[in-house]
């Protein structure tokens, strides 16, 4: 990678962190919101045993809504602030994206480390395959971050903000969001672990990245 | 051209309900697919052309292209409308369930979400070059999904669904039934282009997209 890329890319990460540890807007509703969930699941629980299929079905159900609730916010927040303008004067278009897309994955990840080991610990679970789990979670963070930053930058400007976000993100996060609930399944003892799923979330992954990186040239440089 | 789509579409009415015999195992339910196969097939043209337009629109900056764009994927919202209603309705007629998230279900129903998802942006954005561009990215982003449905979704559920009548050991379909359902194919498709014409005009005529 160009080394005057990478600079503007930690740059711009480091933009976004010093802003979020600044403001915890993002984290703390994205944090709040999973607790709040895995709480209300556990409490209706009340302790009884759930199918893995179900409690894989429930942490991604968390994961993904959760992490709507924060990593929508990398445009709106700008454009609210007026500073947009200034970063589209003053940084490119794939240093803005790879930047605020590392941080948002980077987000992600803290907010799986965070609430993984509670689902498990609340809900009674035990993991099977580790390795396999993480490897799950990490390409499950990495494609919501890819799709998810691509999406914040369509609905800066929308009229209708609220839920929106979601409704964009969920048919172009299904090919992710479904062997990643398979593969959870498997590893909380469903009796099957398809591990070559992992390859085809890579392999989606790759594409969503490859795609949001064309497209958004098209919406960062006016005509 | 919509007098010559009249007539064809009675004529494949009539063929239907007067010509197409009765199929092994699913008796004169197998009507129902005359209606649903063509749908769905239109459902998925209406998706590329929308993500073409979009492509378009992106390279040339014509707002001609936006408009057939936005005109595809409002037709092609109904039309997966309609081929999710008749393919649970067909459903429930052979498998006794509306219902099962059989791999072609789940399909048209990801098609749904994406039409849905397109069109909600694009009334949530004010008109423009600005809406043109987000709708064009997110057309041609949710395309992105199409090896997915394809090739992944069987994979991952099992499917009670018929094989399509073009399989890798040949035509699957007995000839009067095949020659019925192409010609309900064109209907339908005519159908489509028939209104796809004149929602693009509608829309450019209506400022829509400026």
């Amino acid at each position: 990678m160009h080394a005057s890329l990478w600079q503007g890319i930690k740059l711009v990460f480091g933009k976004e962190f010093t802003l979020g540890l600044r403001f915890k807007a993002a984290w703390s509703t994205m944090f709040m919101f999973a607790l709040t969930t895995l709480a209300c699941v556990s409490l209706a629980l009340q302790g009884a045993p759930l199918e893995p299929e179900l409690a894989a079905a429930l942490l991604w159900i968390i994961l993904f809504f959760a992490a709507m609730a924060g990593a929508d916010r990398g445009f709106a927040d700008e454009d609210t602030a007026g500073t947009l303008l200034t970063l589209q004067i003053y940084g490119s278009a794939q240093t803005v994206l790879w930047g605020k897309m590392l941080y948002t994955c980077f987000l992600l990840v803290c907010l799986t480390f965070f609430i993984v080991p509670l689902f498990l610990l609340l809900l009674g679970a035990e993991v099977a395959a580790g390795g396999v789990l993480a490897g799950t979670l990490l390409l499950g963070d990495v494609g919501i971050a890819a799709a998810g930053t691509l999406i914040a930058a369509l609905t800066t400007g929308a009229q209708v903000k609220s839920g929106l976000f979601s409704v964009l993100m969920l048919p172009v996060i299904l090919p992710v969001f479904l062997p990643a609930i398979f593969l959870t399944a498997g590893t909380l003892g469903s009796g099957q672990l398809p591990v070559h799923y992992l390859l085809g979330m890579a392999l989606y992954d790759g594409v969503l990245l490859a795609a949001a990186s064309v497209l958004f040239d098209y919406l960062w440089y006016e005509d | 051209m919509g007098a010559l789509l009249g007539i064809l579409t009675l004529l494949t009415i009539g063929l239907v309900f007067f010509v197409v015999p009765p199929a092994e195992g699913l008796g004169y339910y197998v009507r129902l697919a005359f209606l649903h196969i063509p749908v769905a097939w239109v459902a998925v043209l209406a998706f590329l052309i929308s993500a073409y337009e979009g492509a378009r629109f992106l390279r040339s900056g014509e707002l001609v292209a936006d408009a057939k764009s936005a005109a595809a994927a409002q037709l092609g919202f109904i039309f997966v409308i309609l081929a999710t209603v008749s393919g649970a309705v067909f459903s429930k007629l052979t498998w006794g369930a509306y219902w099962n998230w059989d791999p072609r279900q789940t399909t048209i129903f990801v098609l749904l979400l994406i039409y849905g998802a397109y069109l909600t942006l694009r009334g949530a954005m004010p008109a423009g070059r600005r809406r043109a561009k987000v709708a064009a990215v997110y057309a041609l982003f949710s395309f992105l999904t199409v090896p997915f449905l394809v090739f992944i979704i069987p994979r991952l559920y099992f499917s009670l669904h018929p094989s399509p009548v073009l399989n890798g050991s040949g035509l699957a379909m007995d000839t009067i039934m095949l020659a019925v359902l192409m010609a309900a194919l064109a209907d339908v498709t005519g159908i489509f282009y028939w209104l796809f014409r004149r929602q693009t005009k509608r829309l450019l005529a209506e400022g829509e997209n400026l």
